[in-house]
């Protein structure tokens, strides 16, 4: 059995049939063929499959695709295109802060999530913010600083 | 052309900011079937049956696949192949694959596979090594429980300890650590145009997978095609196969499309492990801090399969020094097979444990001489003109002293002060690692091979096997290639890790890429150098002597105005310009009985300086600072560098305190607890370029150095901080609180 839902994927409203007990994840992968988001773990510890609900960063693999029905739905495919990156994107090639690469779409999620409502973090924040995304290439450090750089851009 | 030593962005990175870059799990094939693997529910047993009847009713199932349906060599590994894709008759380890189903749905694989009744037999298991080494244990492989056994003897140990004037005898114990790369294995396969079984999937091996692949199947070579995915972080748990022979399987006899996905549970319980090592090292040193002997024993346990078992009990003994020069050295190591997950390589071979062990042993001596930890270090740090314990007489690009130099500068312009009486149950420590690491594979050839073409289009290619996962080699061979060949990164076209189209460079592993793939990248230029000169030379009628290269031109030594770029001189030949090149490091094989040879071409070295706060009412440490200084050669990516060694600094201290792998109990990232955000420390890197001269335009390699100096840093910080030192890994809240407990008695007792 599967039932319709209505919601807007990266600002465009999208209606798609889907089984009840699918994830949002499972829904954005493999019936809209969006696989920027990933799958690390499955059971919402390592933040790969982060996307924004309504504007709230949420771990895709732990939301039933029902419950997104009426709402907005953000992935890294509404971040930037190839030749109008979103700051972030820039910012995380021109600091160093890909690796492997597999953590990084839901990393940038979590930093524009952050961004969006506090434009001017401070490191802490910045740690925390994305503390819920767990990347084992870079330890970080350079994925905080393209995040800090893009605070510095703002404020010119 | 600047290329080399200039930040320029990763050429990997604008596929990975889109979300673009097809990992294992993203890769689509027409409608495939999916796979799913039965394990083993025993640490050892014979299996008496597998019923597969009921599994086969299943709606949606194709097919399930057990040992007899293998139709090659039933039996992988680098070295010895001991370890079956599907066990005949026995299983060695919980985790060991039995049968494979192929279904239409995921559901339908799954429910199969739970429906697939295995009978077994158990057998006596081991699960120690020591055990596991005793006359009467249960043999786990035909030809007994001992792996390897090596030894390293140079000098006179005994005449050694004798002129000591301190000797410090400890065991140091290390345990299961989880490559945890944020990509579960994951792939397809499916028949290509050419009737090839191909492979896609993450790994740090295409030509090596290939070979596996094709002796599993029975096919020759040509009849498998492997390429290389987007892939999530390999840190050495991708050099053994892992799902490829699944999909090589099903793909042959279903001559359809076939996918798999790992979960994190699966690829938690059943890839490889780093290998705990128990290490008993006893050191000698005279009143001046001077080093005279060490004598030292290791005992690893590599499980059921000898996977990466021998290269990391060589590669421990080798580097059971540390970077110092010791006159008199006995070094034992052994790696015993026991029924415990199988342990493969893990980013340093060896040398992360064996780090920590030298380097608590430094610090012993320093507290018993009273000298200064970095002092002492550099009283015995190799330098030009020092034998190792191998007896390979070093002559160039020995950092070792400098990247402990500018440790000494950085922490003499920062004091650290140690007591906050706001919170006297604080205790602040410093401590410092240091390191050495023989770049490529130990003491036999690893060569590797690159191509370069410039077609009449004027399109130039690099054709490279090497598989990037992440770290950024795919951009430092462009780099190289640009710079060498004046031809600006974006006009060179990189093909790469697909065994179809490119050559063997080997393994992604040892820090060898830069080295070995680079200098291979710069003899394939040298080549089609000499080529556009040959080529150049008839069209101009000038003779090849007075012609030469430069910045993308063929040029007149002795006219001026005379000069050809090099597409066009691909052009007017009508010819594919075409340089191979090949590179295979100066080693020597070690000798069987002493270990004496030269295994490495060149090392690197590094220090670390670890600042910690350790809470001696919770155990808690908090690493606050890790100053590392490498002598990587040449920085030719600089950012890369850096990335390295932040990345290994972040997982050294998982390793120092908090990662333990718990067979048959966690397997998620709630038990298995890795660095966060939040738990990393400031990282300081400094780089020492010691310019090594075999190197390409002077670089070594980075990747493992920058795990391997920071668990020693910060144990050793936490002895300076609580007064009692840690001797096995990791420093959990539990050993910390321990260790707290024991000083405070120590102390009730004077």
């Amino acid at each position: 059995m599967e039932i319709t839902i209505k919601f807007t994927i990266n600002g465009k409203m999208v209606k798609v049939e889907v089984p009840p007990h699918w994830t949002l994840l499972r829904l954005l992968r493999e019936r809209l063929g969006l696989t920027g988001t990933k799958e690390g773990c499955g059971i919402g510890e390592c933040g790969a499959c982060t996307v924004l609900l309504d504007g709230m960063p949420v771990n895709a693999c732990l939301v039933l695709a029902p419950k997104v029905d009426g709402r907005s739905v953000f992935t890294v495919e509404g971040l930037g295109s190839r030749d109008a990156l979103h700051p972030l994107q820039k910012s995380y090639i021109e600091h160093g802060a890909v690796q492997c690469g597999f953590c990084t779409p839901g990393m940038l999620i979590s930093s524009k999530a952050l961004l969006d409502k506090n434009p001017h973090p401070t490191q802490d924040e910045i740690k925390e913010a994305i503390s819920g995304n767990l990347c084992r290439c870079t330890g970080y450090q350079q994925i905080i600083e393209a995040i800090e750089a893009i605070d510095k851009d703002v404020r010119g | 052309m600047k290329q080399v030593g200039v930040e320029i962005p990763k050429v990997d990175g604008l596929e990975k900011v889109l979300g673009q870059a097809t990992f294992g799990a993203d890769l689509s094939a027409d409608s495939p079937l999916q796979l799913r693997v039965v394990r083993s529910t025993r640490p050892h047993a014979k299996i008496v049956s597998i019923e597969t009847r009921e599994a086969g009713k299943v709606d949606g199932v194709e097919r399930v696949f057990t040992a007899k349906d293998i139709p090659g060599r039933n039996s992988i590994g680098t070295i010895t192949k001991d370890q079956p894709v599907l066990a005949p008759d026995r299983v060695r380890s919980i985790g060991d694959p039995v049968a494979l189903v192929a279904a239409r749905t995921i559901g339908a694989a799954e429910e199969a596979a739970k429906k697939i009744a295995v009978l077994y037999e158990d057998l006596p298991s081991v699960s120690h090594p020591e055990e596991a080494l005793k006359p009467h244990a249960p043999l786990i492989h035909q030809n007994g429980n001992l792996l390897i056994e090596f030894h390293i003897i140079k000098g006179d140990v005994h005449a050694g300890f004798k002129e000591a004037d301190v000797t410090v005898e400890e065991t140091y114990e290390t345990t299961w650590v989880d490559h945890a790369y944020m990509e579960p294995d994951a792939g397809i396969s499916y028949l290509d145009e050419k009737g090839r079984v191909t492979v896609v999937c993450p790994t740090q091996n295409v030509h090596y997978d290939q070979k596996e692949v094709a002796a599993f199947l029975a096919l020759p070579l040509e009849g498998v095609r492997i390429i290389q995915s987007a892939t999530g972080g390999g840190f050495g748990g991708r050099l053994d196969i892992t799902v490829q022979c699944f999909l090589a399987l099903a793909a042959f006899h279903l001559k359809r499309p076939v996918r798999i996905v790992y979960s994190r549970e699966e690829v938690f319980q059943v890839t490889s492990k780093r290998h705990p090592l128990k290490i008993r090292y006893r050191s000698g040193a005279k009143k001046d801090g001077k080093l005279t002997a060490i004598e030292v024993e290791i005992l690893g346990d590599t499980g059921a399969y000898a996977s990466y078992g021998a290269t990391v009990g060589i590669r421990s003994a080798v580097h059971a020094t540390g970077p110092y020069e010791i006159p008199n050295v006995k070094v034992r190591s052994r790696m015993a097979y026991t029924n415990n997950p199988w342990s493969g390589a893990m980013r340093g071979f060896g040398v992360p444990q064996m780090a920590f062990a030298h380097e608590s042993q430094m610090e012993l001596l320093a507290q018993a001489l009273g000298m200064d930890p970095i002092e002492i270090r550099l009283k015995n740090a190799l330098t030009a003109g020092s034998e190792t314990a191998t007896g390979q007489t070093l002559v160039a690009s020995i950092g070792i002293g400098q990247t402990l130099r500018k440790v000494k500068e950085w922490e003499d312009r920062h004091p650290i002060v140690k007591i906050d009486p706001e919170r006297p149950y604080m205790k602040k420590g410093i401590g410092i690692g240091s390191m050495w690491y023989g770049i490529g594979n130990t003491g036999v050839a690893n060569p590797s091979t690159a191509q370069m073409e410039i077609d009449p289009n004027g399109e130039v290619r690099l054709f490279s096997g090497a598989a990037d996962i992440g770290q950024g080699s795919d951009t430092v061979f462009l780099q190289i290639a640009s710079e060498s060949l004046g031809i600006p990164l974006r006009e060179i076209r990189l093909i790469r890790a697909d065994t179809a189209l490119t050559t063997d460079a080997g393994a992604t592993s040892a820090s060898r890429q830069t080295y070995i793939s680079g200098n291979a990248i710069l003899n394939a230029i040298k080549n089609i150098k000499q080529e556009a000169i040959k080529e150049a030379s008839q069209l101009l009628g000038v003779d090849e002597k007075g012609l030469f290269y430069e910045e993308g031109k063929v040029k007149s030594r002795t006219c001026l105005t005379t000069s050809l770029p090099v597409w066009e001189v691909a052009k007017r030949s009508g010819k594919i310009l075409r340089g191979e090149g090949i590179f295979d490091p100066e080693t020597t094989k070690l000798d069987p009985k002493t270990g004496q040879g030269a295994p490495y071409a060149t090392y690197a070295f590094a220090t670390h300086l670890a600042e910690v706060e350790v809470d001696t009412e919770t155990g808690k440490v908090k690493v606050i600072r890790v100053v590392a200084s490498h002598d990587v050669g040449r920085a030719i990516h600089p950012k890369n560098v850096m990335g390295q060694i932040t990345g290994g600094v972040a997982m050294g201290m998982g390793f120092a305190l908090m990662e333990e792998y718990v067979p048959g109990g966690m397997a998620s990232f709630v038990n298995y607890l890795i660095p966060t955000s939040k738990d990393i420390p400031e990282v300081i890197p400094i780089l020492v370029e010691e310019h090594e001269p075999s190197g390409p335009f002077g670089a070594k390699g980075v990747g493992e150095p920058a795990l391997i100096p920071c668990a020693p840093a910060i144990l050793n910080a936490i002895a300076d901080a609580i007064g009692e030192r840690i001797y096995q890994l990791p420093a959990n809240l539990e050993r910390v609180l321990e260790a707290v407990r024991k000083k405070k008695a120590v102390i009730s007792d004077q």
